[in-house]
């Protein structure tokens, strides 16, 4: 494999949960890197250009949807495309997340098969020739 | 186990502690809304993982319990007791599931019913059942068509198996496995694979139309297929066949889908031939398929949505510009966009989902925005630097792990010692003072090291009292409500470190304690008004370190221990003498009640009385080392001390020998060494004694106990250890007495575990095996041998 792996930063409180994502991800030729709540992967995006990040809602510390807006703001302003991930299906909830900056709305758990392609279309892999 | 279930384990087991220690801290200081918050998010947390696998109940119950903690947390209502004790006990239902699913990987049968009443009363204070399920993963719905493959099944099973999915109102889920006929060659096993879906519950094997000729017959070709039916969860499943997903089918099905299939009432899904099945993998550009295209839907309505919500920040806008581009690649539409603008990227959005209407449902509504683009210098990417680490810093072992590199450390200890004999060697038989030294040398540096390593290991197996406390304040909040006393407990010196032996072997002496206390030490709310108390009694737990001790120490405001009684007690039990009736000081008196056969109790309560004593406690205490003793005040309390070594690794032993054999005895026994005369030996009714400072000690033969022959040379004093052992002190007659040495004891093992005598074994330096004296055993050898 000549072109470089996409990075992608998975952001979960829940360990379990970080593990399946990552997992799936990593298998799926992404080098990932593991956040446990926004706090974390907003440091570690500021050290890390990411191509890509996959987001839980609820977490301590700093909220998923605080974390994407952060993300997106001048401190540490970021392109990448973000997924977020959530438990819960509220009215509202994806308005949240994308109004906060993210690209994709998700409820967990998320299909595999889905995650891995929805991953590689928003990293141009797997879709561009 | 499948890792991610271990995971999920490990993290369940944390995240229990913490919303119990939550929920107790809640009704010291209720109403704490970070307390409140933590317990949500803890079980939070663990509905989120416990999502990932099938365990219905598990994630039902956890919802229940969630949305109640949601509702004290919006504030809409605060936490009673009583609620209180419907979340403990929900969480340790779920405690007593995991354990089972740590054996069995699946909840026991009785998890519906048993949850099914808590449910309802964790949901009584929010306004009842409530229909907000928690997503399960997504993908084939229940109740979805059957597919064709399903006749693969026997009949008879699929009747029963719907009959019973629709008394439970449960499903299962089925799976057909087409292996790839090349999938040898791409290093896949089926036959692991179908061997590792987990709960499994029917399996066929599909064997081809038509086997070929022998001649042609590739043996490296897969032909068959396989059915199967399985209660496991469908992430589990997924995850399990995430290599292959192109070679699966997973159907999720109840009883009533089975029976409408039995019963031909619907159609069934007609499916391509299974040995061509396309290969749909990370070849690139497949607009052609249709969940990638659904995802391209997906993410172009999800970008439309974002627009109008968030159209001002300049990284939203490229990276929506990004997520536009390769969705519209995905539909083989290429766009270029030059100026990431709301208007441009709208106006981009639009005519992409007006092109591919058609294709695929809709799955998000649009909304288009009406906002004015506002334009700003993009932002520059961040230049890629090695990233900082993220995440926790703490590392779990597997405990076994560290004592094995205990062992090790032990190992190392003995080879070590080993070169001070090779120095002896070099001066004494090769005549090099020179070499001696060097060995010499080398041996001071090699034992620095493995000091320094000894105490990191040791150091890694330390834990703080904290994990020997933790379980205090529930337990004494459920036994004081049973008892309806009114306790406040106190844990003082958590954070005091010992090694996790010393603290694993602490737990049941410390419950038998505060038990104790609760049950025998402190008085009814009553009868502490009517002596002047404050109602609520207090119960302190501490730990302090001491050199090479730690000191616990469980102390009440209860009622103390009446000498007089005690006293009175043990002489109708025979456990004294009338002598002792009246002579007995009240401080020796309250030891009394650690003599086997003492208790004080009239009556023996279901708590405290349960055939174990505070004999049993001292022996245990004794067993790790340490010693345990009470000071009590009648009126005012009671309180036991305990005090254990810091570690339990290395132990300090004595080496003696008898008929030649050398054998280490426990120094914290060991009260002192004396060479007798032989002529000073004296006889009292068939037993050897010694007169020491006017004390009469009985003499045992350690050779006779231990049946090995040897008479002692009448010329020479007695060589004589004496010891003390439950109190007592016993003369042990040896034939030489040498050095002290530290010794890591492992345990008797395997053909030798009968031999009680001794306590386990050691390395010496000069590679022989020292046996230690289980000292207790050999007075009881040597009483039987007389």
């Amino acid at each position: 494999m000549t072109e470089t792996q996409p990075k992608v930063l998975v952001v979960d409180d829940a360990a379990t949960v970080r593990m399946y994502h990552s997992t799936l991800l990593t298998e799926a030729g992404f080098e990932i890197h593991e956040a446990a709540n926004g706090l974390e992967a907003v440091e570690a995006a500021l050290g890390t250009a990411f191509d890509l990040f996959v987001v839980d809602v609820n977490m301590p510390k700093m909220n998923g949807y605080t974390c994407v807006e952060t993300l997106r703001s001048e401190t540490v302003g970021t392109p990448a495309p973000v997924i977020m991930i959530s438990t819960e299906d509220r009215p509202g909830d994806a308005d949240r997340a994308y109004a906060a900056g993210a690209n994709l709305y998700l409820v967990k758990p998320v299909v595999p098969a889905r995650l891995v392609r929805i991953s590689r279309m928003l990293t141009g892999r797997g879709v561009a020739a | 186990m499948n890792p991610l279930l271990a995971q999920f384990l490990a993290e369940a087991a944390d995240l229990l502690t913490q919303v119990d220690e939550g929920l107790l801290q809640l009704e010291r200081t209720p109403g704490d809304p970070e307390l409140v918050n933590e317990v949500f998010r803890a079980a939070h947390t663990f509905k989120g993982s416990s999502g990932l696998f099938d365990f219905p109940e598990l994630t039902k119950l956890t919802h229940a319990a969630e949305d109640l903690l949601d509702a004290v947390r919006a504030g809409e209502l605060p936490l009673d007791s009583g609620m209180t004790d419907d979340l403990l006990a929900t969480f340790d239902l779920i405690r007593g599931w995991l354990a089972y699913v740590t054996t069995e990987e699946r909840l026991p049968s009785t998890a519906g019913a048993d949850a099914a009443s808590l449910i309802v009363r964790l949901r009584a204070p929010i306004g009842g059942e409530v229909v907000r399920e928690a997503p399960t993963l997504s993908g084939p719905q229940a109740g979805d068509v059957a597919p064709a493959w399903l006749a693969y099944f026997d009949e008879e099973w699929l009747a029963e198996t719907a009959a019973w999915l629709r008394t439970t109102s449960s499903q299962m889920r089925f799976i057909r496995y087409a292996p790839d006929s090349g999938c040898f060659f791409r290093a896949e096993d089926p036959l692991h694979l179908i061997r590792q879906v987990p709960a499994l519950d029917r399996l066929n094997v599909i064997e081809p139309v038509e086997w070929p000729e022998a001649a042609d017959y590739d043996e490296y070709a897969c032909l068959v297929a396989f059915v199967c039916a399985t209660r496991a969860g469908m992430g589990e499943i997924q995850y399990l066949f995430r290599y292959v997903v192109d070679q699966f089918e997973l159907v999720d099905l109840d009883g009533d889908a089975i029976q409408r299939y039995l019963s031909g009432e619907i159609e069934i899904e007609v499916e391509p031939e299974s040995g061509t099945a396309e290969k749909q993998d990370q070849k690139p550009s497949s607009s052609t398929d249709p969940a990638l295209l659904a995802d391209a839907r997906a993410v172009l309505a999800a970008s439309l949505k974002a627009l109008a919500l968030n159209p001002t920040n300049t990284c939203h806008l490229i990276s929506l510009a990004k997520a536009i581009t390769y969705a519209a690649h995905a539909f083989g539409d290429p766009v270029e966009i030059q100026e990431p603008d709301v208007v441009t990227l709208t106006a981009t959005v639009t005519r992409l989902l007006g092109d591919t209407a058609e294709a695929v449902e809709d799955p998000v509504r649009t909304v288009v925005p009406l906002v004015a683009a506002d334009e700003a210098p993009a932002a520059e990417r961040r230049a890629d630097d090695p990233g900082g680490q993220v995440g926790s810093r703490i590392l779990k072992v597997d405990q076994e792990k560290v004592d094995h590199l205990m062992e090790l450390v032990g190992e190392l200890n003995v080879a070590k010692n080993g070169l001070t004999f090779l120095a002896g060697a070099a001066e004494e038989e090769f005549g090099s003072r020179a070499l001696a030294r060097r060995i010499k040398d080398q041996y001071s540096g090699l034992h620095r090291i493995a000091e320094e390593l000894q105490a990191s290991v040791m150091d890694i197996r330390m834990l703080p009292l904290s994990v020997a406390f933790s379980r205090f304040p529930r337990l004494v909040r459920d036994l004081s409500r049973r008892l309806g006393k009114n306790i406040e407990l106190v844990l003082e010196g958590e954070d005091t470190m010992a090694d996790k032996d010393v603290i694993e072997a602490l737990a049941d002496p410390l419950v038998h304690l505060v038990r104790n206390s609760l049950d025998h030490g402190i008085e009814t709310s009553d009868e502490r008004l009517a002596s002047g108390k404050p109602t609520t009694a207090r119960i302190t737990l501490t730990a302090v370190a001491d050199g090479d001790a730690v000191i616990v120490e469980i102390a009440d405001d209860g009622r103390g221990v009446d000498p007089a009684r005690v006293r009175r007690k043990a002489y109708e039990k025979g456990l004294i003498s009338e002598e002792e009736l009246e002579t007995l000081s009240d401080v020796d008196a309250v030891d009394l009640v650690f003599r086997p056969g003492f208790s004080t109790a009239e009556q023996i309560s279901d708590l405290s009385g349960r055939g174990v004593g505070m004999d049993a406690v001292r022996a245990s205490v004794e067993k790790l080392g340490g010693t345990v003793t009470m000071r009590s005040e009648l009126g005012i309390g009671t309180s036991t001390r305990l005090r254990l070594p810091l570690s339990m690794a290395v132990t300090q032993v004595m080496v003696v020998s008898v008929a030649g054999q050398r054998f280490g005895i426990p120094v914290d026994l060991v009260v002192e060494t004396v060479r007798v005369p032989v002529d000073e030996m004296n006889r009292v009714l068939h037993q050897d004694v010694v007169v020491l400072r006017g004390e009469v000690i009985p003499v045992l033969d350690l050779a006779r106990a231990l049946d090995m022959p040897w008479i002692p040379d009448d010329n020479r004093d007695r060589a004589i250890l004496i010891a003390n052992v439950g109190g007592q002190r016993v003369g042990l007659l040896v034939e030489q007495f040498h050095r002290e040495v530290d010794v890591i004891l492992k345990p008797m093992e395997g053909l030798l575990a009968y031999a009680d005598e001794f306590s386990g074994t050691a390395l010496l330096g000069d590679g022989l095996v020292l046996l230690v004296l289980n000292m207790k055993e050999v007075l009881g050898l040597a009483a039987r041998v007389g």
